[in-house]
């Protein structure tokens, strides 16, 4: 049995080497069966990956409890045999299916280099024990886990997409060199219908099968010209026939088609949607028109953009210990941390002072709401309010305050809102706050700066900037 | 535990053993019984270990149920999901329906049309109500009231709403609104609730439950019933439209009366003083507490919080409703009405200082907008009633800064047909009900001011555009407030209820300031 152990290794490997340049991938679907097995490859792909990794543990271990290095040749030989299984589903899955692409190929030889690379470690793991060639087998496993990492990234790529794993990555994290994102698409003809609208439905439901990683059916439509350029059956889109382009019409089959689109279960396009393509491939399919005949597309509302605070999740502990005993609270305003606190104070107006307000001091940089009305402040808040840098809104109403300093607001760029109504400020007094350029309302009704002479409903309370 | 006394479990009750059957099927019966016990139970465990994980301390901290009886589950920190432009809402609700195009979508070319059958192309297949299915015709009665165009918007307002005329640069005015229900139960469950059917939460409970109290010493959510004129057809309204459905019952509306004291056995009879009270009512919260560990009913939690909101209202509420601390300005604003209490003014009034106290949900309901016959002589009465409060209501939050940041809509159930009902001359006519469109409007924080939104056909009975279904209403209202409708949820009856409803909804984007 040890005589044909070489010469059967090296048979696998030339086979494992041929098998690639016998059936290329061609991007065309063969036999169903070559598929169905193949689909196995996704669940089989875990063994091989499972087994190397207890290889090592197995052989350091075996330095204290000698019982487990013999465990560990066990391990190494059943990792060559699924490892060649594995490949063979593989090679089914990708040749059967059609699927080729630059993820594939690497993918592929990945497969290839790593079952080689444990077939190799199997064979010469006899010489390391024996202690003639020192260290060789411990690289080269060392190697192959390498190797193991890199291809199961590249599979992984293949069904969940190129940024999978970088997606959510922590903002900062992104900039590291080398690290994959998805490239802006330079191509596009920036403010067109097909960039704006088009594109964008492609992007969400298409491109994981039929892009560079991954290219089904020899279709790709992750540019304009590859879109245009068609597949193995040729164009897939004709200019002004939507009833003729190949891609219309599976988009829409019915649901439950073999060759409906998006395929694999998965959602169906929307019906606008579906309705933009047809205009869009009706009126022409250019890739710089920018609007399209008898489409209306609901201008996108968008919310403005709130400044955002830095992060104070370390002072959680604190702030809930505000919270829990009853009056002044601290309220976020939104779930998302960036927008910001609410200081609250309506519970215990009566009480709330000066000395109070200047202990919230330790959360001024992350406080954009304090509502002081009714309480018992007096114009030296505005010494500790002067500190709340990203302060948007201040609600001063009903307190006694004279607005003696006033002016200390003003370096809060901010400063949106400030209510002081029903308070005795003067014309003089909230003069320094004219000159805030995003204060756009300042509120002054039943005050000594209101004018007298004019009925309540027409006093210029609000005022609006440019 | 021990059996609560209007519990039917049948851990506790005559079980299927008691009953005359045969042995085997019992033996089935328990072997199911058995399992789906196990599981059930383990399912409990595991969530208690989960929100004990969650929630950190405050679970364990006994204190912590004194003062928040039932703390909300761990995700709502996540609320509001987004900033809301408004952090409270007023809700002045028309009971009844009123006629919206004699008060705000102006239809000139029906003054042609007068005593005119309405063409069979614009009613359709369209089931009208018993009330007016049987007529032999369906004239057309234009509005007899004239109309003018006002502020920067231009927008369309009848002589019968002098006051909110002056207003419309500040509203944002839905002629588009619609139902799906044409009596006047199931329609104004619709709109209070997102369902024709009782038992579900209405919206000031969702938002109360969701958004939490900003004031602990009132309610969260209000309900304001205004007095009712005996001229006027008025519908009932029930507890039924500010329940909280399947939520806590801590979530439901808390009305204050009319007349007399605004809360029943609020104040303490004689002879009992405030430190006995609260003797009393710690006394009772330990029996309560006790009842709780024994039968685990969360009601028992909801009804220690109310005792203890009772307790601070009683200190609240006078301050609340003394109104003699309003200067005469107040007074020249809303009018001679509102210094009577229980009147529409006065209730808008109300509202305001509710508002300045952060209380998060106000509903108003004004009752009488039924107007089936003699338009020409109810509807000024109405209108009367309630244009100068709602205008006022808008200006006093505007000048005293509120309006940045609180909702108000105004609306009914559902508008009121074109043709007459009953008989038409030039000075009487009845209009029936008409869910296909009527007129609503919105101001304040999150939606756009001075707009006119939707459009009718010229007979007022179709919409041509933009229609705004109750559900996307509702959706709009809790977007202002920084809720995604579809995430604002709670499952009952093994559904994720939610305000919206189970046809898919949307915020209506054109409604809302940029």
């Amino acid at each position: 049995m040890a005589k044909f152990l070489p010469t059967a290794s090296i048979l696998t490997i030339v086979i494992l080497l041929l098998v690639p340049l016998v059936f290329k991938l061609d991007g065309k679907p063969h036999a169903d069966w070559q598929q169905f097995l193949g689909r196995f490859h996704v669940l089989a792909v875990h063994l091989p990956i499972a087994l190397i990794l207890l290889v090592p543990l197995l052989e350091i271990g075996g330095r204290f409890r000698p019982g487990l290095r013999e465990a560990a040749v066990l391990v190494l030989s059943l990792t060559v045999i699924v490892c060649l299984g594995t490949f063979t589903l593989g090679y089914l899955l990708a040749y059967g299916s059609g699927t080729m692409g630059t993820g594939v190929t690497r993918h592929m030889w990945g497969g290839v280099c790593f079952t080689i690379g444990v077939l190799v470690c199997f064979l010469i793991r006899p010489m390391w024990a024996s202690g003639r060639w020192p260290f060789s087998y411990p690289a080269l496993l060392a190697g192959v886990l390498l190797m193991m990492t890199w291809t199961a990234d590249q599979g992984g790529s293949i069904t969940h997409g190129n940024n999978y794993l970088t997606e959510y990555l922590p903002a900062p994290l992104k900039k590291w060199p080398g690290l994959r994102m998805v490239q802006a698409k330079s191509q596009l003809v920036p403010g067109s219908f097909y960039a704006e609208h088009i594109d964008p439905i492609f992007d969400a439901n298409c491109v994981a099968c039929h892009s560079e990683a991954k290219i089904k059916g020899g279709f790709r439509l992750d540019s304009y010209n590859l879109l245009m350029a068609g597949g193995h059956d040729g164009a897939v889109i004709i200019p002004g026939h939507p009833e003729k382009s190949i891609l219309f019409s599976r988009i829409t089959l019915p649901y439950e088609h073999k060759k409906f689109m998006p395929a694999e279960g998965k959602p169906p396009l929307k019906p606008e949607e579906i309705a933009w393509i047809k205009a869009w491939i009706l009126q022409g399919a250019s890739p710089a028109v920018t609007s399209l005949a008898g489409v209306v597309i609901p201008h996108g509302y968008k919310e403005t953009a709130l400044p955002q605070v830095g992060d104070y999740s370390g002072m959680m502990a604190q702030i809930s210990q505000i919270d829990a005993a009853p009056g002044v609270r601290l309220v976020p305003v939104s779930s998302k941390l960036g927008d910001g606190l609410i200081l609250n104070t309506v519970d215990i107006a009566a009480k709330f002072n000066d000395a109070q307000l200047a202990q919230f001091e330790k959360f001024a940089p992350y406080v954009v709401d304090v509502e002081l009305e009714r309480t018992k402040v007096t114009d030296a808040c505005f010494d500790t309010l002067g500190k709340f840098a990203h302060l948007r809104t201040l609600n001063l109403s009903g307190t006694a305050i004279s607005g003696q300093n006033l002016a200390k607001l003003v370096p809060l760029s901010q400063l949106t809102y400030v209510n002081l109504s029903g308070t005795k400020v003067t014309k003089a007094a909230i003069a320094p706050l004219l000159s805030m350029q995003n204060l756009h309302h300042l509120y002054i009704y039943n005050t000594p700066a209101q004018t007298a002479s004019m009925p309540p409903s027409q006093q210029p309370t609000t005022r609006s900037l440019p | 535990m021990k059996q609560h006394p209007l519990c039917t479990d049948p851990d506790h009750g005559p079980t299927i053993l008691d009953l005359p059957i045969s042995d085997g099927l019992k033996m089935e019966w328990a072997a199911l019984q058995t399992r789906r016990h196990f599981l059930g139970k383990m399912g409990k465990v595991l969530g208690l270990a989960a929100m004990a994980t969650l929630s950190g301390d405050r679970m364990l901290a006994g204190s912590a149920y004194a003062t928040n009886p039932t703390p909300p589950p761990p995700e709502f920190s996540k609320l509001p999901y987004f900033a809301p432009k408004a952090k409270r809402a007023i809700y002045l609700f028309m009971s009844g329906g009123p006629p919206q195009m004699d008060l705000l979508d102006y239809k000139p070319k029906l003054a042609q049309l007068y005593n005119k059958d309405i063409p069979d192309s614009v009613r359709g297949t369209q089931q009208l109500t018993g009330m007016t299915a049987g007529q032999a015709r369906f004239p057309i009665a234009p509005s007899h009231w004239a109309f003018k165009q006002y502020g920067k918007s231009g927008a369309w307002v009848s002589d019968l709403l002098p006051y909110t005329a002056q207003m419309v640069d500040d509203l944002t005015i839905i002629r588009s609104t619609n139902t799906d229900a044409i009596n006047h139960e199931p329609a104004i469950m619709l709109m209070n609730t997102g369902n024709m059917n009782a038992g579900k939460p209405c919206l000031g409970s969702w938002l109360s439950y969701g958004l939490g109290s900003m004031n602990d010493n009132l309610p969260t959510f209000m309900v304001l019933l205004s007095k009712t004129n005996a001229k006027e057809n008025n519908q009932p309204v029930s507890s039924r439209l500010w329940s909280s459905g399947f939520l806590s019952s801590e979530y439901a509306g808390v009305g204050l009366r009319s007349a007399g004291d605004p809360v029943l056995y609020l104040s303490d009879p004689k002879g009992i003083d405030r430190d006995v009270r609260r003797k009393m009512l710690d006394a009772v919260n330990e029996i309560n507490h006790q009842t709780y560990q024994e039968l685990g009913d969360p009601e028992t939690n909801s009804r220690i919080s109310q005792y203890e909101m009772a307790y601070r209202m009683q200190m609240s509420v006078p301050e609340l409703t003394n109104m003699s601390d309003e200067p005469q300005s107040t007074w020249d604003l809303y009018g001679p009405d509102a210094k009577e209490p229980g009147t529409f003014a006065y209730n808008c009034l109300m509202a305001r200082r509710m508002a300045e106290r952060d209380v998060r949900f106000v509903q108003v309901y004004k009752r009488g907008w039924d107007v089936h016959s003699n338009v020409p002589g109810v509807l000024p009465i109405l209108c009367q009633e309630t244009d100068r409060g709602c205008h006022a209501l808008i200006t006093d939050l505007k000048q005293r800064g509120l309006l940045d940041d609180t909702l108000v809509i105004w609306a009914g159930e559902f508008g009121r047909t074109v043709y007459s009902q009953g008989g038409l001359t030039k000075d009487d006519y009845g209009r029936d009900h008409h869910p296909r469109c009527f007129t609503s409007w919105m101001a304040g924080g999150g939606v756009k001011p001075g707009i006119v939104f939707g459009e009718t056909d010229d007979y007022s009975y179709n919409i041509v555009k933009d229609p705004v279904p109750v559900r996307n209403f509702n959706a709009t209202i809790l977007h202002c407030l920084g809720i995604d409708h579809n995430k604002l949820t709670f499952k009952s009856q093994g559904l994720d209820q939610k305000l919206t409803g189970t046809t898919p909804a949307e915020v209506v984007t054109g409604l809302l300031a940029s």
